[in-house]
């Protein structure tokens, strides 16, 4: 009996859309798109079981379905919400789910050491959009945050508890992805942590994929850290044969001139991963010739990535034989040959303390 | 003396063990549900009873029951929440210590209503000698035929495992007790789906209290009719009572619903009044996490009624002049206390409780108890009681579980009833060091209610 599939009619902010059911809250305002979608932490489409713990993504139903009206006694959390036809959610337009959100950014950057300024992550992170779209400009915690030592999972992945914000992302990555989860949480309240116990190193082909899926600054790439800040790099989506089966070889370089910093997965709008990539993409294949660039990645105007205006440059023209009449301009006097300090033999860096003139000395 | 169902024989010398319970006629209400009854004919029994959840929350246990869904070819479980770790609470423990028989038959029948054919009791680890006693109690309901296969030649199959928590409150929480159960990190889960459609290794599940299982041997012995005629209103039957704190008799006491808080303090009966004839300052009706009430809206409710010990009558007037039955946690508070520590101590216990999966309790709780701590040792500040509010205001409902709300009300209702003893100890932060604020105008009797326009 081939039963017509009924779409359930929902109405976020009042804006209505028609969805499967079993559809998601969150995922039925994602169909929607813009300023509606409630912002998500620990959710990630592609993991099961993932979303619920960070509560940002908080909405308020006001009428449950239209079988039962009744709205929803507290506010739930839309990610894992399923919706019910004729669901009344108010996001945006509900100050009560604007207040709640606020006190949840407030709460996770609470213990958060705010170093954007020496975290890798800064430019592409979550919570630094979520606290800029939704936080308040000032803290009122006045104690000592929480801190935890670094550690190293392996040599490709670094752990910086102090920055995690429990989405448990990496664990569900972990779980689902490699063949063998090697890590989870520890301990429990604000004292909980993610490890591996006795810091034993990550090693599984699918492993720096915990890299992509964190939303903070906790897990991040040994091999690039400290390199460079990401809006200085152009990403271009390139792919590569990988000989692992279940790697789609479809990833983004983050590039400057020819050098490759570092290799991601192609990540959505939501920062979540159009498919995972395998540890050889990312960590190993840092030479352009291993790739075939496709072209420049499109990244959202309100990214701090997009400043690098890398898309459609042009090259700046030198006017100068245009304005000679096709003329070269001739060199009359070459500086670098008759000056007495171009010392290619010499390298600067190695003497010690600033240069002077009898360092030249023939 | 009030009448007792669940107690009234625990005094007997041996009832903890099989053959004096069953010559006390134990084990009469499961033969009569196996064996004349059937499980429809005990929901209806329990239904018709209005037995509600003795666990805190109150939720009726009939329709709890007729939620379970039953799909062809899909176990069913029952669990025992025994995992009473609410500071204040320990009427569950005194149940299993002195008559385990009557949990296991509350067990039994409440199983064969579910069709379930196994049941756990999950223990709080730190009750280490208890799963000794349970389990020589099973042992011994075993041999008798009153559990394993086809019992009583009903062809009804019946196992009861004991399983030890490790030590986490959270654990109390259906879902995180589920997964506990399961091997896993006891971290509450997110609903739906609910445990009666996907509980326990994704079967529907029955949570149920201890004291609610063992409420249902009474039922079923005297009748659903009978049992709604102890107790008043909504709230029938009896309840077990865990009272503790500054009174002359703390101890377990069954009450039957239908006596005012004040006779409950004061009889000789049950506490026995206030140590040392002090003065009731306040009192935590039921267990750490409801709020807390000042004397004078302890014993009478806003409306100016006697507040008497119904969930009703407890709950009358909302957070905002009441407070809830609850599990029954009875603390007692004398005019030497001190509201401000008494938080501190319940915030510090939910901090360290948080199982840190969602991040308003995770960072609130800890944040709470920092708050709290500067003020009870004179360095707080007077917008740190504001503060204090909205932390908790926060928290409250924006969680997975009910954590995050136990958590936060203990903390709104003592700022809520008791802000003038928070701003002394910011106002006299070397004074509030060296004594306590006293009763002040806590036992004050209240304004007359205006009467409503």
């Amino acid at each position: 009996m081939a039963e017509e599939k009924k779409l359930f009619k929902v109405k976020i902010d009042n804006i209505s859309v028609e969805v499967e059911p079993g559809t998601t809250i969150l995922n039925a305002a994602r169909q929607i798109g813009g300023e509606i979608v409630p912002p998500a932490m620990c959710y990630y489409s592609k993991l099961q079981g993932s979303g619920g713990k960070c509560r940002t993504c908080l909405v308020k139903v006001s009428k449950g379905s239209d079988a039962d009206p009744r709205p929803m006694p507290k506010l739930v959390a839309s990610c894992r919400t399923t919706v019910m036809d004729g669901m009344e959610v108010s996001n945006i337009t509900s100050p009560e789910v604007l207040e709640a959100r606020k006190g949840v950014v407030e709460f996770l950057l609470l213990n958060h050491p705010l170093d954007c300024p020496v975290c890798d992550q800064a430019g592409e992170c979550h919570l630094q959009d979520l606290s800029y779209e939704h936080g308040a400009d000032s803290t009122r915690y006045e104690f000592k945050r929480r801190t935890f030592d670094k550690v190293d999972l392996g040599d490709k992945i670094k752990l910086h508890m102090t920055r995690c914000i429990l989405c448990y992302r990496c664990v569900y990555t972990a779980d689902q992805l490699t063949e063998k989860r090697e890590h989870g949480i520890l301990g429990r309240g604000d004292a909980s942590e993610i490890s591996t116990y006795i810091s034993q190193s990550l090693d599984n082909d699918f492993i720096g994929n915990v890299i992509d899926v964190c939303p903070v600054g906790a897990l991040t790439d040994q091999t690039f850290r400290f390199k460079n800040r990401v809006w200085f790099l152009k990403p271009v989506d390139a792919h590569r044969d990988c000989e692992n089966p279940k790697c789609c070889g479809k990833t983004v370089l983050w590039m400057r001139g020819n050098e490759v910093f570092r290799v991601t997965a192609r990540k959505d709008k939501y920062g979540e991963v159009e498919a995972f990539i395998c540890d050889t993409c990312r960590f190993d294949k840092k030479d352009v010739k291993d790739w075939i660039i496709e072209g420049p990645r499109k990244i959202e105007r309100n990214s701090v990535i997009s400043q690098g205006h890398y898309v459609n440059t042009v090259k700046p023209k030198d006017a100068l034989v245009e304005v000679l009449d096709g003329r070269q301009p001739k060199l009359l006097f070459d500086i670098h040959s008759e000056s007495q300090v171009n010392r290619p033999d010499i390298d600067l860096s190695k003497i010690h303390g600033p240069a002077h003139s009898d360092d030249f000395k023939k | 003396m009030g009448r007792k169902l669940l107690l009234d024989k625990a005094h007997i010398e041996g009832i903890r063990y099989y053959d004096t319970y069953r010559s006390n006629g134990g084990y009469a209400a499961a033969e009569k549900a196996l064996k004349t009854m059937g499980p429809d004919a005990v929901l209806e029994e329990v239904k018709k009873s209005g037995l509600r959840g003795r666990g805190g929350a109150g939720f009726p246990t009939g329709l709890k029951w007729s939620f379970i869904a039953k799909p062809e070819g899909v176990p069913r479980y029952l669990v025992c929440n025994a995992d009473e770790s609410e500071p204040g609470t320990f009427k569950d423990r005194y149940l299993m210590e002195f008559i385990p028989h009557l949990l296991i038959e509350g067990l039994i029948i409440s199983s064969f209503t579910l069709g379930a054919n196994s049941a756990y009791i999950y223990i709080r680890g730190e009750y280490a000698w208890i799963p000794d006693i349970l389990e020589q109690a099973i042992a011994e309901a075993k041999n008798k035929g009153w559990l394993g296969k086809n019992i009583l030649g009903t062809g009804f199959d019946l196992e009861i495992y004991v399983q030890r928590g490790a030590g986490a409150y959270i654990c109390g929480e259906e879902t995180a007790l589920i997964e506990s159960l399961e091997g896993k990190r006891g971290n509450p889960r997110i609903k739906p789906p609910f445990p009666a459609v996907k509980g326990l290794w994704q079967c529907p599940t029955v949570v149920n209290n201890v004291e609610t299982l063992a409420a249902v041997v009474p039922i079923i012995n005297i009748g659903g009719d009978e049992y709604i005629k102890y107790g008043t209103g909504k709230s029938t039957g009896t309840k077990l009572i865990s009272a503790c704190g500054n009174i002359n008799k703390p101890g377990v006491y069954e009450i039957e619903m239908n006596i005012s808080v004040e006779e409950f303090i004061y009889s000789d009966e049950y506490c026995g009044g206030i140590k040392n004839n002090k003065r009731l300052k306040a009192c935590i009706p039921g267990g750490s996490s409801v709020p807390v009430l000042p004397a004078n809206l302890l014993l009478k409710t806003a409306k100016g009624e006697t507040r008497m010990m119904t969930y009703e009558s407890l709950a009358d007037g909302g957070f905002a002049t009441g407070s809830m039955l609850g599990s029954g946690g009875f603390i007692v508070m004398d005019e030497d206390q001190c509201i401000v520590r008494n938080t501190l101590t319940f915030a510090r216990f939910y901090h360290h409780e948080s199982c840190g999966q969602c991040s308003p309790c995770r960072e609130g709780t800890g944040w709470m108890e920092k708050v709290l701590k500067n003020i009870e040792y004179g360095k707080g500040k007077m917008s740190d009681i504001d503060l204090l509010w909205d932390i908790q205001r926060k928290i409250e409902g924006n969680t997975i579980c009910p954590l995050g709300d136990a958590a936060a009300w203990p903390v709104a209702a003592a700022i809520r009833h008791f802000r003038d003893e928070f701003e002394w100890h910011v106002a006299h932060p070397q004074e509030a060091l060296t004594r306590n604020f006293g009763l002040a105008h806590y036992a004050d009797p209240l304004p007359a209610p205006v009467a409503a326009v």
